[in-house]
């Protein structure tokens, strides 16, 4: 049991019907996963990135026992999704977020107990349990205030606490810092940080590229139900034009000098992106032999001529792979 | 951090359940309306209405307005927790939790059958004191006895309701449209032996209809309901009753199956 992966997703595929109008509208089918293959082995964090639709939330719902697969298997902690569900659901945790999924006419602390009475969590530890996970999202001081009287932060960390309540082994983070203050979202991080070291099984959904570079050592890019890059984060950036990116900045380029650019010693990848009235080139390069000074060089007399030099962010790597795939 | 998982208690799950009713109730002054205003007007409206119908009209007014009243807490409110469920997702956490929801859905329908009981005894209190005094029961305690029966065939139809909130977020919708069918049918204010002949076989589809019948046939002398008499009714009664906790039983697992395949669980 400790050998086997938490999560082993094999060729998953999930289809959503549904209708155009009312009663007999035409029936609009959308592939949400395609084939989905993806392991990630017990006691580790994972991360899994991608745009608005890419199917995320839907990948993690299947885990979580809230979805039905069309086809092909997922299995956490050895067990089966589809058939395992009662052995399954109280040890998994799952962090939906959002304003949504709380009963707000009630205190933060109502909400616990009644999903610690849920998850069988025994009585005489209820009360102790409760108080943990409140100090330990900070939320001891409002817990016992009403949820609607909650800001957006306060009921993500309710989620959060609910979420952990009954010490899961394995706990699914669906974007779990979004619309959090970066003081809120940087606790958050924290706290899952340390949820980790107590060993729980991490997998995280985010649309923060600099999240997953500080909490994910591994992670798969997920776009238009398909998984088109899965790897640690360094592989990635080497994949897509190594650890050095640099950004030309100018009033437009001509087609002959982007060609000239890509012609330069080492450069894998060069995207073109429009901002007012500039144009910005990002040059992925391989190797060290192109320098920032060579790039001004290569385009000499351009006027008003910005050239930098930075580290390939996972940010970098997400956008080149998201527009790989659309194109 | 990660421990062994704890043993479920359903019964446990039910009183959580029955407890997060009660603090919401208590919370939302919006009830007060449903549970506490209404009883006392369909208790006038009722007493108007049956009176100088015969030496036992105060009875007739007493179950027309008390079933009312219960009726809408009790079956009515028992589908729309679900369909709050739906739309505070809430639903998606509590089916992901491991007791089965069926257990929460017992849980709110034993407070709707509580706060169903507080709004039939206003509705008494509202007809006694619009008459001067109590109605004449031939036997008190097979009235209360029938009364509280009563309440759990509303009860157990109010579970196969919530199972269709769970199934469909339109369930609000279709209940709405059958709301007052449903009252008329089962013959919450009226008798159903007055009702067109071919509505009968489609009343007798639920219980509170059989068990409305005894229940007049008991506390109402003279009363003229189905033919078979009381007896039957209980019989009646009692054999759908348990028809629908069989379809209780089996019918949350189903839908919670065909949620899950259909992806609507979050829909509200």
């Amino acid at each position: 049991m400790a050998d086997m992966p938490a999560i082993e997703v094999r060729q998953l595929t999930r289809r959503f019907d549904s209708r155009k109008g009312f009663l007999f509208g035409e029936v609009v089918r959308t592939e949400a996963l395609r084939g989905i293959d993806l392991t990630v082995e017990n006691g580790a964090m994972f991360g899994l990135l991608g745009p608005n639709g890419a199917g995320k939330t839907t990948l993690v719902k299947i885990l979580a026992t809230l979805l039905l697969p069309t086809s092909g298997t997922a299995r956490v902690l050895g067990h089966d999704v589809v058939t395992e569900t009662d052995w399954l659901r109280p040890r998994m945790g799952l962090v939906l977020g959002g304003e949504r999924g709380l009963y707000n006419r009630v205190s933060g602390r109502e909400n616990l107990r009644y999903f610690a009475d849920l998850y069988g969590i025994p009585t005489s530890e209820r009360e102790s349990r409760i108080r943990e996970v409140l100090e330990r999202v900070d939320l001891a001081s409002a817990a016992d205030r009403r949820v609607e009287e909650y800001s957006r932060g306060m009921k993500q960390k309710l989620h959060l606490a609910r979420g952990i309540l009954h010490r899961p082994q394995i706990l699914f983070l669906d974007e779990p810092t979004i619309g959090l203050d970066p003081k809120s979202a940087r606790e958050t991080r924290k706290l899952v940080r340390s949820l980790l070291q107590d060993g729980v099984t991490i997998l995280l959904t985010t649309h923060y590229m600099f999240e997953a570079e500080e909490l994910c050592p591994e992670i798969a890019v997920l776009s238009r139900g398909r998984i088109v890059a899965y790897d640690t984060v360094e592989a990635l950036r080497h994949r897509i034009g190594g650890d050095r990116t640099i950004e030309v900045e100018a009033y437009g380029f001509e087609d002959r000098e982007i060609s000239v650019l890509r012609e330069l010693p080492g450069v894998s990848h060069v995207a073109s992106e429009e901002y007012g009235p500039r144009t910005r080139l990002t040059l992925r390069l391989r190797t060290d032999e192109t320098t920032p000074r060579q790039v001004s060089a290569s385009i000499e007399g351009h006027p008003e001529l910005s050239v930098k030099e930075r580290r390939t962010s996972l940010e970098d790597v997400y956008l080149d792979l998201v527009e790989e795939e659309a194109t | 951090m990660a421990t062994a998982p704890a043993e479920v208690s359903r019964a446990r799950a039910t009183t959580a359940s029955l407890r997060l009713s009660v603090l919401q109730f208590l919370a939302d002054p919006q009830w007060l309306v449903p549970s506490m205003i209404a009883p006392v007007i369909f208790g006038i409206v009722s007493f108007e209405l049956f009176r100088g119908a015969g030496p036992y009209y105060l009875t007739y007014a007493i179950l027309g307005a008390g079933m009312m009243s219960m009726w809408g807490q009790t079956l009515y409110g028992s589908g729309w927790a679900t369909g709050q469920d739906r739309e505070f997702g809430t639903l998606e956490p509590t089916i992901q939790a491991p007791t089965p929801y069926l257990y929460v859905v017992l849980g709110r329908i034993v407070w709707n059958v509580v706060a169903g009981l507080f709004g039939g005894l206003i509705v008494y209190g509202v007809v006694v004191l619009a008459a001067g005094g109590p109605p004449a029961l031939p036997d008190p305690v097979a009235f209360v006895l029938l009364f509280l029966f009563v309440m759990a065939t509303l009860a157990v139809v109010g579970v196969v309701f919530a199972a269709a909130y769970v199934y469909t977020r339109y369930a609000g919708f279709i209940q709405n449209i059958g709301e007052f069918a449903f009252y008329v049918g089962t013959g919450c204010m009226f008798p159903v032996v007055l009702l067109p002949f071919w509505t009968n076989p489609i009343a007798l589809i639920f219980p509170p209809t059989w068990a409305l019948d005894a229940l007049r046939y008991l506390s109402i002398p003279g009363y003229q309901g189905f033919s078979w008499g009381w007896e039957w009714d209980l019989v009646g009664a009692a054999v759908t009753t348990a028809i629908y906790v069989g379809i209780a039983g089996t019918i949350f697992h189903r839908v919670e199956r065909h949620v899950l395949e259909d992806g609507t669980l979050s829909e509200y």
